[in-house]
This record gives C-alpha cells, structure tokens and sequence, in this order.
C-alpha cells in the first residue's frame, strides 16, 4: 500500500471538509445487505435459547426455563433459581410441550350452528366473535346475568375478570374444578381460616398452611398424597428427599394413614389401612393418649385436656380397627420427636366428616406446639403488593352448585367457562348439563374440543401456557413470599387469543363504567404496571430503578420472591370451645347391597383427567400398578379370590349412581372391604389420545343425603358391589405378569 | 488432532449415576424427562397390551410381604453403562461399543437390528424399534435437535444424555474452564423432584458420585455377574424409628 504523504492527507482532508459542509455525499457508501429471510434477533444458529416461565400443568405455579431452539421449545426443565420447585419438575410439567403442539388443538375460533346437538362448528372471525359478544353483553336488560366459571386459571386472569364482572354488576367468578377438589384446597383453606383466621380478616382466599417436610423428624400424613397431585407436589418431593437423606438429626419417619397404599404410601414407613372415614378418630385417639400420658417435650397438656375430654381409647380402636397398642406406639412416636408434625390430606374433605377430621388433625400440630416451629405448620408471608395479595381463591362445591341453580332458573344469560371441564368432572347428578340448556349463550375458552367445550356456542381458544402470558401467587407457598411468572416462549401457533386481551377489548367496546374499571390496552400493559407494584421491594431477589426495567428483569426472572426465607408463624384464633367431636362418617349405599368402599384417587399422570390428551402420560406408567392408557380396578387379593376373578378380567363396578366396566388389577395394598380406581379416563371428547379409553368413575359418585348444601362433593362416600363379566381385556401393562416382577424383553 | 484425543482418554471422567432409593418416590418424572430429551416415541395402547413398551428408564415395583404388612418398593432402572458389558461383544457389526469415558455407546447408524444386544443384557433394558416412531404433526416440534430420531429396526437405549455430557464439555471447553462437579446433568437427573439422582465422575474421588458411591447403603445390580455397572444403587427403606 502506498503511503500516504502529508500532502496527499491535507488535500483528502480539504475535499472531506468540503463535503461535510456543505453535506455533499460521498462516493461511496456503506449500504447493509438485507437478506431475504432475516433470523429473529436473539437466534444462533444450533444454541438454544432458555426463557423462564410457570407451569400451568397443576395450581402449583411452578418455575420454568423453557429450551427454545428455532422458534420451537424443545424441553421445559425446572427453573433452578425459584424457591418453590428449586429446579425440579415432574412427569406433568415436563409433558407441557404436549399441549403446545398438541394435533388436537383448535387452531381458530368456533361458533356452533344449528344448536347444541348437532356439533356443527364453523370457523369464525375474531372480529365477528366480539361483535357478537358485545351485542348480546349490550343487549342484556340485566348485567347480572352473566357467570363466568373458570377452573385452573391464572390469577392475572382472575383479578381482570373480577374487575370486569364486578364492573358488569355481575357476581364475582366461580372457580371449581376435579382437581382442586380431589385435593381438598378449598376445605384447606377453610380449616386455616377455622384456626388461623383474624376475626376480620380475609372471607375469601385464606393462605393455605404449609407444612414443613423437609425438617419435620415424623410426619403423619392422613390421606395426603404429598408426593403425587396434593398441593405442591414436586416442592414436598424435593422436601421428602431432604427428609429422608438431608437431615441433620438422620432419617425422617413418615406414617400414611389411608385406605388405599397409594405411590405416597408406598415411600412411608408405615402405612396404616384405616377404615375410611375414621381418620379423625385415628388422630383423636392419638391426641387423648399424648394429653392423658403427657407424652413429649412441651410440658403440661393440661390446656389442652378439653379437647379429648371424653375420648375412649378402646373405642376407637373397635371403631377403626387399629388396635390400642399401635395407637399407643404411634402417639409415643409422634410425641417423642422434636419436630414432628400432622398433614391433614385432601381426600378427607370427600368424606362428610371431612371437616371435623381435618380439625383433629391440626389440633395434634396444636397439642405439641408445632405451630411456626422448624419442620412444623406455618402459613405463607404475604407478597409486598396488593396486586398479588389476594390470589385466587377456590370455590366450594356449594358456589357450583348454586351456579348450576341459578343456570336451572334460566338466571344466567351468558357463561363464560375458562380451563375447566365441568361436563366431565361434575357427576350427572349435577346437573350441569341440564342447566347449560337453559343459558341463552354459552362462551368456552379451551384450547381443545372437550366434553364442556362441545356444548358452547362460541369457542374461543386462549393461548397455551407456554404462548401466553399471566402470572400466578404460589400457594401453598415456598419457603418465601413468590409470584411465578408466565410469558410467551414461543409466537403462537394459530389464530387464537389470550383470554385476557378478549375480555380487556369486550370491556372497551362495552365502554362507560367497565371501560373505566379496565383501562388497560392489553394484557401485557397490565401485567407490567402489576409487576412495577413491586419496584423499590428492597427484599426482593433484583430491583430497578425504573418500571421498564423492573419489568425486564421479572420476564428475565421468571417472576419475583424475596432474597431470604421468610414464612409467618399461624396463631391459634380459632381454638375450639369444647372437645373435639368426629361424627360417624355417613356413605351412600346400603353395606349389605353394596359391600365396598369405594376409594377414588387422582391418576399421577392424568391428574383428574386433563392430562389425558397428551400421549407422553397416557404411556406414563402408574408406578403402583404400571397400567397405561386405561382404567383399571384395584381389588385386594382377597377379595378377588372370593369373587372369583383374576388380573385382566372385566368386572362391572355398580354403585347406587350409575355403573362402570373396567379390567381388574389384583392389588396387595388395599384394604379387602374397598375398591380403587383412578380418576381420569372416560373422554367422550378431548382429542385423539383421550377419547373413548376407559371411564369415568365420577359417574359412581352418588350424592350423599341429597348432598346437603355447603358441604364440598363427598367424592369419597360411595359405596359399591363388583360383579364379575366372564370377559378378559388385556390390561397394557409395564410389569409383565409372570410373578417374579421381572421385565422381559418382547 | 491424535495428541488431543490421547490426552482427552488420559484425563478422561468415569461417568456414573448414583440412584439414593431412600429418596426416590416413584414419580416417573425421569421418565417423561427421558422421553422429552432423547426423543422417545410411544408405544400406543394397543401396542403397550402386547407388553411393548419404549422407555429408557422405567420405574420397578416390587411386593413385599401381604395385606396389611405389605410393602411396594421402587426402583429406577436405567441402562447400567457396564464396565464389562454383557451387549458389547455380541454386536456384529460394532454397533454398541465402549468409549474412552466409559460409556456403552450405541451407533445407530451402525444397527442392523440383529438384538443380539438385547438379549445379552441381563438388566433387560434395551429397547428395539417394531415400528416406525410416529410424531403426528405438530409434535414433530418438540423433538430435540441434538438427538437421532430412530427409525425401526434399531435398538436404542439410555446414553447417560451423552448430547449434554458433549453440550457441557464444549461449553466449559469454549470458555476455557474446566469441568465442575455437577455441571453435567442428565435429563431425568436433572428434573428429579426429591433428588434421588446425582450424576458425576467416579474419576474425581471428591465429586458427590464418588462420595455416595462410598456409602455403606450403595450396592449394584446383579453384581454377582461381574459387569461392573456405573449405576450405583443406595438401599433405602432403614428406618430409626420404632412403629
């Protein structure tokens, strides 16, 4: 290259100066090359990119990261850094892809035409379906007359519709579904608001207890399935491991009272078969004999002595069948240890002495102190802001049933129903059905054609979870005040809309005072002044200095919690005045007509029956039984014997309700005088990888005494007959029936 | 390039799993993490009632005793990664082989589909494919790009995530740094809620592998048979409480 002489540079310079002043161009330019398909900003070709999010499989609010590769997320894995599931996730979380790329989804809005009968839907535009809405909303001579029921709904979603319902004059949102009531969370709440609750504090969503797994040296856990759907299950499985290997004090001792040895069971050291519906006897006679013997560490039981006053030991040892001697050992054991502590589980809220038996069981927490103790009973700080203060609260069954009345009386106009499946998980006797025939129009929100969304007149399907956004309060809680949340990983794959921007947009068009009470221009506008609520948080694990930022660190977090644990120590308001009573448990079903108890339980893969439309759980093994893709029942070898049948024979389980036919699995861990069989198959609808496998058992369930208002659905109360078919169906299995338990390769 | 293998094999990790039962729950959480990273298909109903099944780790139920003292017990059991590896030396074609880290790799490319390999396993977890996986579209999606979608006629079974092991040395390799202990974490290590799992190399005495392997609880399948197994097992169930 030629060097560049000192005059040749004045001169260059000269001619450049020029130019600037008096802006000639120069030459040449630099022009960028476009080319003709321009990768997203943030993709390197073959990295992945990680973005963090919530699982929406459960109410548990989990943290994500989800793997996301070309546009398309290939893996979801536990968000390490979040305080509740601490990097872990289970079989359901991990099967979330299923229902993004779901073939089954809707890939646009529907509208029924010719009624509800035919199931002929038509394709309809997003315009169109607003219109409509807004028209009839307009048309409405009385607001009131609108319902929305939702079941696993993001609290976001909650928060907006209850401004927009209360903004309409119509009552707040109902929220019911399977499987919250198969884990009890509204009658947990209940039994800590009894205990815990300020004499004027929340009516709706009372904190949940937290029962802390992880530290407690003996756990006694009455029905609660803590390791499979009950509450948090992957934050009590991590709790559970830590239990069991992590302790400083050596191994922890977990006791499974329950009348079926379910996967919980199986992990504990003592499974104790009671009788169903004597559970609270069970922790009345430990309380009597912990207070009478003055057994621990606490000194005197003499304040509590009331509680048990006319406790007979002996009796409940004739009345559960759990002889005096076990329950003298057990109580010695659970008084002996420092941290020890009683889970009231969620089964027992189907038994009609639900609440009087889960009373019991945390008057033994109560009884020994465990109340804000290190592996003992705490209940959840609340989060800094009032936005996510008052998360969502589950409804009582009543709350449903008197939705159904109202729809019966044709005082519902319209109904919105958003990620709950109530043709399904409601038994007939309902009515729900019945009742949808008197709303002039029905509005479903599902992403897929299930059982529900078959009798909407509208279907306008939300986005997946992992193309959405939301956020969720985690309840029962983590160590720590948390809000997980959610945001898209991915572009939606079709024509759907969040739920949210549909129910923002009705509320402008419908304009005056729901206009004013949402004036959000969409769901992310409101997400972001939500989330700056808790800007300047100095116990926050970030903070910014301005509200976009705050806002991009939440995203880039997966949501907020606080640096350091910090959980609330429950004070008894609610001691009870006089002894503690546990009635009779009343079932449906003369014991002579029909001998068994029938034991439903939450499927660990299909949960209560959502999960059945994803491939990956359908093949998910049961690890009890290792049945797949069906429903089987679970008889006591016994009990099989006496009637005659073997594995893999059909047999009609007939309760006074209805009746089903299922292959029987011959099964060693039940009592021989009940029948088990998991809730979740049984689709008439829901996709290609549910429909027609199985059945429903909630079609067994029959109502308890007329089911007497308020009382939650006695889904545990039913008893039953089996009857042999003389037919065989091959149970699909993962243990080969050989006998040795031993695989063989096909 | 033959200087950089050679000190690589020198140095080279024993990758080894270490499964503590008295943790394990049963949840099957490792087994959906399975099928979502290594692209598993599914078997369907009909398929899954002749006793098919496509798993790389599956979860073994055992009875113990009678109603009412009886006992479940659960065991993950995944491809053992034997040392002395009953499947290897039957391969005609060296389609299953033993790498420099100790691994039994599985070529798939090499498969004939002869399931000689199957058959010598006394752990009993390989898996063949009957049939053409199927993935109706869209969930062709979620399959993971950095592991072979087999085709039928091909025997397939866990590789310790060997995409990870070579994702995480490539990483620490492009920044310079070395391997830490636990920076490596197969899929169904990694999602295991009560952390049951733990993944690392035996060749490092401090690793935590290393250190539970050394627990007075740990034994091995089938040791009796000589394989060695890199699955390392801590018995579970020793309880201090009387009841």
């Amino acid at each position: 290259m030629k060097r560049l002489s000192r005059r040749d540079f004045l001169k260059t310079a000269a001619v450049a100066g020029v130019g600037v002043f008096t802006g000639i161009a120069p030459t040449v330019r630099r022009v960028a090359l476009e080319p003709f398909v321009r990768p997203p900003e943030e993709e390197l070709p073959g990295r992945a990119t990680w973005f963090a999010s919530t699982c929406r499989q459960c109410p548990a609010g989990c943290g994500i990261l989800v793997r996301v590769i070309n546009g398309r997320a290939r893996k979801i894995e536990g968000n390490p850094a979040h305080p509740l599931n601490r990097g872990k996730l289970c079989a359901r979380g991990q099967t979330g892809l299923q229902v993004l790329y779901n073939p089954d989804r809707l890939k646009n809005a529907v509208r029924q035409t010719g009624g509800r009968e035919p199931r002929q839907f038509k394709p309809i535009q997003w315009t169109e379906a607003l219109d409509q809405l807004v028209s009839t909303l307009n048309g409405l001579a009385d607001r009131s007359r609108v319902a929305f029921l939702g079941g696993l709904v993001p609290d976001h979603l909650v928060a907006l519709v209850s401004s927009f319902l209360k903004a309409l004059g119509a009552p707040p949102p109902v929220l019911f579904d399977l499987h919250t009531t198969l884990e009890g969370r509204a009658e947990a709440a209940d039994l800590a608001r009894r205990w815990f609750g300020k004499p004027q504090g929340q009516v709706q969503g009372f904190p949940l207890p937290m029962y802390d797994i992880a530290r407690a040296q003996v756990i006694f856990s009455f029905g609660a399935n803590l390791l499979e759907t009950w509450m948090s299950p992957v934050s009590q499985s991590y709790d559970y491991g830590l239990m069991r290997q992590g302790q400083a004090g050596g191994r922890g001792f977990l006791a499974q009272f329950e009348p079926r040895l379910s996967m919980t069971a199986a992990s504990a050291d003592k499974w104790i078969p009671v009788e169903p519906g004597t559970e609270g006897l069970i922790a009345l006679g430990l309380g009597r004999i912990i207070v009478e013997d003055n057994l621990g560490h606490v000194g005197s039981h003499r304040d509590h002595a009331y509680l048990y006053r006319n406790v007979s030991v002996s009796d409940i040892a004739q009345a559960s069948g759990v002889s005096i001697e076990t329950l003298r050992k057990l109580a010695n054991v659970f008084a002996d240890a420092d941290r020890s502590v009683a889970i009231p589980g969620g089964y027992l809220a189907g038994l009609s002495n639900g609440a009087q038996t889960m009373d019991t069981v945390m008057a033994l927490n109560v009884v020994m102190r465990r109340l804000g103790r290190e592996g003992g009973v705490f209940l959840p700080h609340q989060v800094p802001a009032e936005q996510f203060t008052s998360s969502a609260s589950i409804s009582p069954f009543s709350e449903a049933q008197s939705l159904i009345e109202r729809m019966k009386a044709g005082q519902v106009d319209v109904l919105f129903i958003h990620s709950t499946n109530p043709v399904y998980e409601l038994p007939g006797w309902a009515g729900f059905v019945e009742a949808l025939d008197k709303v002039r129009l029905v509005v479903s929100f599902s992403s897929f054609m299930d059982e529900t969304a078959i009798w909407a007149d509208l279907v306008l399907p939300d986005h997946t979870y992992l193309e959405g956004w939301g956020y969720q309060g985690v309840s029962p809680g983590a160590d720590r005040p948390a809000v997980s949340g959610q945001q898209p990983v991915v572009r939606p794959l079709y024509d759907t809309r969040s739920t949210a921007d549909v129910v923002l947009a009705l509320a402008a068009r419908l304009g005056g005072q729901v206009a004013q009470a949402l004036p959000w221009s969409d769901e992310v506008a409101f997400l972001e002044q939500s989330s700056t609520q808790l800007l300047g948080t100095s116990s926050g694990i970030y903070d910014a200095r301005t509200p976009d930022g705050f806002w991009s660190r939440w995203r880039q977090h997966g949501g907020w919690w606080t640096e350091k644990p910090l959980r609330d120590e429950p004070e008894v308001s609610g001691m009870p005045t006089g002894p503690l009573q546990v009635s009779p448990a009343a079932f449906v079903g003369d014991p002579q007509q029909y001998p068994f108890h029938l034991a439903l339980y939450p499927s660990l893969a299909l949960t209560d029956g959502r999960g059945a439309n994803q491939p990956w759980l359908q093949e998910m093994p049961d690890p009890m039984t290792t049945g797949r893709w069906n429903t089987w029942v679970e008889l006591n070898p016994v009990t099989a014997r006496s009637l005659g049948v073997h594995d893999n024979d059909v047999v009609k389980v007939i309760s006074p309700q209805g009746e089903l036919e299922a292959a029987v699995v011959v099964y060693p861990g039940i009592r021989p005088d009940a029948v088990a069989i998991p809730v979740g198959q049984g689709h008439s609808d829901y996709g290609r990888f549910a429909e027609r496998r199985g059945s429903n058992p909630l079609s067994l369930v029959a109502p308890l005494l007329g089911q007497a208002p308020g009382l939650p659905l006695q889904w545990a109360a039913t008893r039953v007959r089996v009857e042999g078919t003389g037919r065989r169906q091959e149970l699909a299995r993962l243990e080969s029936l050989d006998g040795a338990g031993r695989e063989k390769l096909r | 390039m033959a200087q950089d293998v050679k000190s690589s094999a020198e140095a080279s990790p024993r990758w080894a799993m270490v499964v503590d039962l008295d943790r394990c729950t049963g949840c099957q959480a490792c087994v959906i993490a399975c099928h979502a990273e290594n692209n598993i298909p599914v078997v369907g109903e009909e398929q899954a009632a002749y006793g098919r099944w496509m798993h790389w780790i599956i979860i073994q139920r055992y009875w113990e005793g009678e109603y009412p003292n009886v006992k479940a017990r659960l065991m993950p059991v995944m491809c053992q990664q034997c040392t002395q590896a009953p499947c290897e030396p039957v391969c005609p074609v060296f389609a299953t082989y033993h790498n420099p880290e100790g691994l039994n790799a599985q070529i798939y490319n090499r498969c004939i589909g002869t399931r000689f390999c199957g058959s010598a396993c006394p752990y009993k977890v390989r898996t063949f494919n009957w049939f053409e996986p199927e993935f109706p579209a869209p969930l062709t999606e979620q399959l993971n790009p950095d592991v072979t979608v087999r085709s039928r006629g091909i025997m397939e079974k866990c590789t310790f995530c060997i995409q990870r092991i070579r994702r995480a040395e490539m990483d620490v390799k492009a920044e310079g740094r070395q391997l830490a202990d636990g920076q490596v974490q197969p899929a169904c290590v990694q999602t295991c809620p009560p952390s049951a799992l733990v993944f690392g190399d035996l060749n490092d005495p401090n690793s935590q592998a290393s250190q539970l392997a050394r627990s007075h609880r740990s034994f091995r399948l089938l040791d009796e048979l000589g394989t060695d197994p890199a699955v390392i097992y801590l018995k579970g169930g020793e309880t201090n409480v009387p009841g």
